[in-house]
This record gives structure tokens, sequence and C-alpha cells, in this order.
């Protein structure tokens, strides 16, 4: 097993193409920042970013700065994969990352992670990979 | 052409012929394919529906043909659908290929645009509500793989299935695992496959050659679309369709005789048979193991009594085999799978990444 699988290179069909509305996040992702949105009505946060609030409805969003920590929801490992450049990349640990900022939860690869140390409730932070010069990914890793 | 082999099939089966047919229902391949096979089949028909959300679309369609026969919109009702799924693409489905590179310049759409550079797949999303019920329940792979095991001996019954050689919880547990923790055989298999249910009035289907068949209940619902939006990964759509489908229909889930259900993953299986209250939140695990199987022929639940997605046939989408099989159950005409007296059956689709739900109640004429 290839004990670090390169991530660097990104095909050009999984490049993310920003809309006017999330743009932030990606932009934010090459920053270092993960970037989300906060609803000044429901105090709730959600990711992706929506026009508006995907848990009370209503416009009255914000942008902030997450911390970066959260704690795995569940993951999977995912041993096949037939397309490139995934099948050069498996076995790695694919989670759902509940933020610690309420009501925001993301997915995102966790390529440094051992699969054999995965673990349901373990604490990650995030960390960021460019995607070309403007945009980036956030993956995660064990926050210890 | 499957459809039209389906349809000219389920016409001959009906005792109908095509001008009889004023409706036509079908899904899962975009732009106006519907309205294309409409055409070739010579059909001109007056009521169409489309709604297609994966392979639960059928039994949605199922639901809106019988509102609209109730209401009196249309007659006669036929649900089409064909895949050659196995010949055109192979076993990839499930794993990337299918769906995969070949999209050009062409944007993801929301919210797979987050998903798919993630290295996610569609086994990979099952896999992860599954490992969060096993969390959660403490339910156990071996559970989840005597789902496939049962369904295995059910295929060994006809025919026709795709593979129906005995299966036991090791060979699923020694299978190659796909996605933590789902095995290859936990997942269904690929196929070419159709499939057609006609659907007509009461007074219609009296004067039929085959002894009727009748809805009694239906309902569906969406709770999400990729995984990671899924709120609750151990409860679907289902805990809402299963309890209103079931009232409507005036019954509780110990009177029904036989369950369809939409095997794309073993763990579809389980969250869903808890979800219809077929066994306590947690623990369909026991359930499927207790008394030597609930899902097997004579089990308190027979399930998948054709072998299922898991051992039969998965032409891309499954739900309308579903409506199918249950019907063939209460004619009594399911041969070697037979469950003896059933006249109350199930048939509940699962479409997208657990995303879709619909549950649809059969009855015999008695019930």
């Amino acid at each position: 097993m290839n004990p670090m699988p390169d991530w660097s290179e990104t095909p050009k069909w999984l490049m993310p193409r920003p809309t006017k509305e999330d743009r932030e996040f990606w932009e934010g992702a090459a920053r270092g920042e993960l970037r989300i949105q906060h609803c000044t009505t429901c105090g709730r946060h959600q990711h992706y970013a929506r026009m508006l609030c995907s848990h009370c409805g209503k416009q009255t969003l914000e942008w902030v700065t997450a911390g970066g920590s959260g704690t795995v929801y569940s993951f999977t490992v995912i041993r096949q994969n037939g397309v490139p450049p995934f099948n050069e990349r498996i076995p790695f640990v694919v989670a759902t990352v509940d933020l610690d900022e309420d009501g925001a939860r993301m997915i995102a690869a966790m390529p440094s992670l051992d699969p054999d140390l995965a673990r349901v409730g373990m604490r990650v932070r995030a960390s960021y990979r460019p995607a070309g010069d403007e945009l980036g990914f956030v993956d995660f890793v064990p926050a210890e | 052409m499957l459809e039209a082999q389906s349809f000219r099939r389920a016409l001959d089966d009906a005792g109908l012929e095509k001008d009889d047919i004023q409706g036509l229902a079908s899904a899962g391949y975009g732009g106006m394919h519907e309205v294309a096979l409409a055409e070739y089949l010579g059909l001109t028909p007056t009521w169409l529906e489309s709604s297609s959300v994966g392979g639960s679309s059928f039994e949605f369609h199922a639901m809106h043909a019988y509102r609209a026969i109730q209401n009196g919109d249309v007659d006669t009702v036929a649900i089409v659908y064909g895949n050659n799924q196995l010949s055109a693409s192979g076993r990839t489905l499930g794993t990337g290929g299918g769906g995969g590179g070949g999209r050009g310049g062409m944007a993801l759409p929301l919210p797979m645009s987050y998903e798919f550079p993630t290295g996610l797949t569609l086994v990979g999303a099952y896999a992860m509500a599954a490992q969060r019920h096993m969390h959660q329940f403490g339910t156990k792979p071996e559970q989840l793989a005597s789902i496939s095991v049962q369904t295995r001996e059910h295929a060994a019954r006809n025919p026709n299935a795709m593979y129906r050689d005995p299966l036991t919880v090791d060979d699923v547990m020694s299978s190659r695992l796909v996605a933590d923790p789902l095995h290859k055989l936990d997942c269904c298999v690929i196929s070419d496959g159709g499939c057609c249910i006609i659907m007509t009035t009461e007074e219609r289907a009296r004067n039929l050659p085959h002894r009727p068949v009748f809805v009694r209940g239906a309902a569906g619902g969406t709770t999400h679309h990729s995984i990671a939006a899924m709120a609750d990964m151990t409860h679907t759509a289902a805990a809402v369709s299963g309890p209103k489908a079931f009232a409507e229909a005036g019954i509780t889930p110990t009177d029904v005789d036989m369950f369809a259900m939409y095997d794309s993953f073993t763990y579809t299986v389980l969250v869903v048979l808890e979800d219809l209250g077929f066994a306590p939140k947690g623990e369909g695990g026991a359930f499927v193991t207790d008394n030597g199987g609930n899902l097997r022929l004579g089990g308190a639940l027979p399930t998948n009594t054709d072998g299922g997605g898991l051992s039969a046939t998965h032409p891309g989408m499954r739900g309308l085999f579903l409506l199918c099989e249950a019907t063939r159950q209460l004619r009594g005409e399911a041969g070697d799978s037979q469950v003896t007296g059933a006249e109350i059956a199930v048939a509940h689709g699962s479409g997208g990444w657990l995303s879709t739900q619909a549950t649809v109640v059969l009855g015999t004429e008695g019930t």
C-alpha cells in the first residue's frame, strides 16, 4: 500500500467551478480558511453556500471563517474506484464531518489518514489543498 | 429494446392491446425519453408521468397512477423500464466509470461539486450510512451479510436469477471490501433487464384474465440528495412514507405477508426494515438473523422472494421489479418462492443515496 498517495494533481473535470454563490468557499480554501455561511436569524451555519438558509429559510446569511475543527459523523474507506486519479489513490478515507459551528456539515477526503485509524467520533481539523492558483479544496486530518 | 419486450409481455399477461393504454410512466433516462418511448411503442398517451427520482421512481409512478385512476383522469396506465446497464457500461455503476471522467467542460451540479472531488463512490455513500448505524447501534457486518445470504436462497429458486449458488455469511465477509464496511457481496448485481406493470380501474381489472391485485396505500418522500446532507444516516424518508402508506391501507407491519424491498445494498434493506416498523430502530440486525432468518420463506417477513437486486437482477434501477414480484406473490404465481396465502405485500423503493423513498401497499381482493 502506498503510504502517502499523491493528491496534488486535480484533473480538469474535478476542478471547482465557482458560482457567484459559493466562490467565497473555494477562494477561502486557497488562503487556508474554511469559509461557511452563518444565519443571523436562526444562528445556525451551513455548508455549502446557498441563497437562503437551509435551516430556517431566511435570506439573512453572512460569511464567517470557521475554526476548522470538527467531529467525524461517519466515514468510509474507498477501496475500489475505477476513475482516475482515484484508482491510484486507493485505499483512502472519505468522512462526513460535523463542524463545531452548529448546523454545518461537510464531506471531505482525509488523504493522509491511515484507513485503519479512522473512527466515528474522532476529532479532526481542516487542511487545505490547492486547486489551481486561486482555488482550493478542504480536506481533514486527525486533530491530534 | 428491453422496454418494448417488457411492454408486450405485460399486455399479453393483462389480456390487453396497446390501444387500451392511455397513460405511460417511465424514468431514468433524461431528456424526453418517455415521449420517445411512447412514439416507439406507437402510443399517444393523454397521461404522462416521468418523476425521475432514482430507483424509487416507479413506486412514485404507481402512487401517482393510482391517484389519477381513482380520480378518473386516466383509465389504464403502463409503467415501463428497461436498461442494458451491464452490456452498455459493465459493472461500473457503484464505483465510478459510469458518471466519471467524461464530463468534459460541464460543471458538476450542486452538491456533487463538493462530493466528487473527495473520491466518494455510490457504494461509499451507502457504506458511510452503514458505518454510522454500526457505530450507533452495534449492528454487525455479519448481520448485514445475512441479508445477502437469505436473498441468495430465494435466487436459487428463481431460474431467471443471475446468481443462484448457495452463499454463506463467511463468503460475504471474505469477499473484498469495496467501501468499508460493505463487501462486494453486500452490493447488488449489475444486469440488463426490463419490466412493465399495467394498472387500471377496479372495474376493468375484474374483467381481465388474472385475479386483480389492489393498491391499498402509498406514500413517498425525500430527506436529502447527497449523503452528507442526510441529517441522520440511520433514518430515511421511509420512516414517514411507511407509516403513512400503512395507515391508508389500514394495516400494521405484522399484517404484511411479503416484502419487496429495493436491496441496492444490504444496509438499504436493514435501515428500511426499521423505518417501516418491521423492527424497532437499531434492532434491524437482530430482526434479520432471528428465528433462523426472518427474511427467508417461512420467516416473519419473506423478503425479495425473487432473489432481489443482490442476486437476481438490477438493471440500473430496480423499483419496478419490486411491484412485479409483489404482484406475482399476491396472484399466487411465484412458483417455488410462493409465500403461502400471501394477501398483503409491500413494495418499497429507495433511490439515489438513500435519498428518495416510496412505499406501496398491495393487497388481494379480500384485504
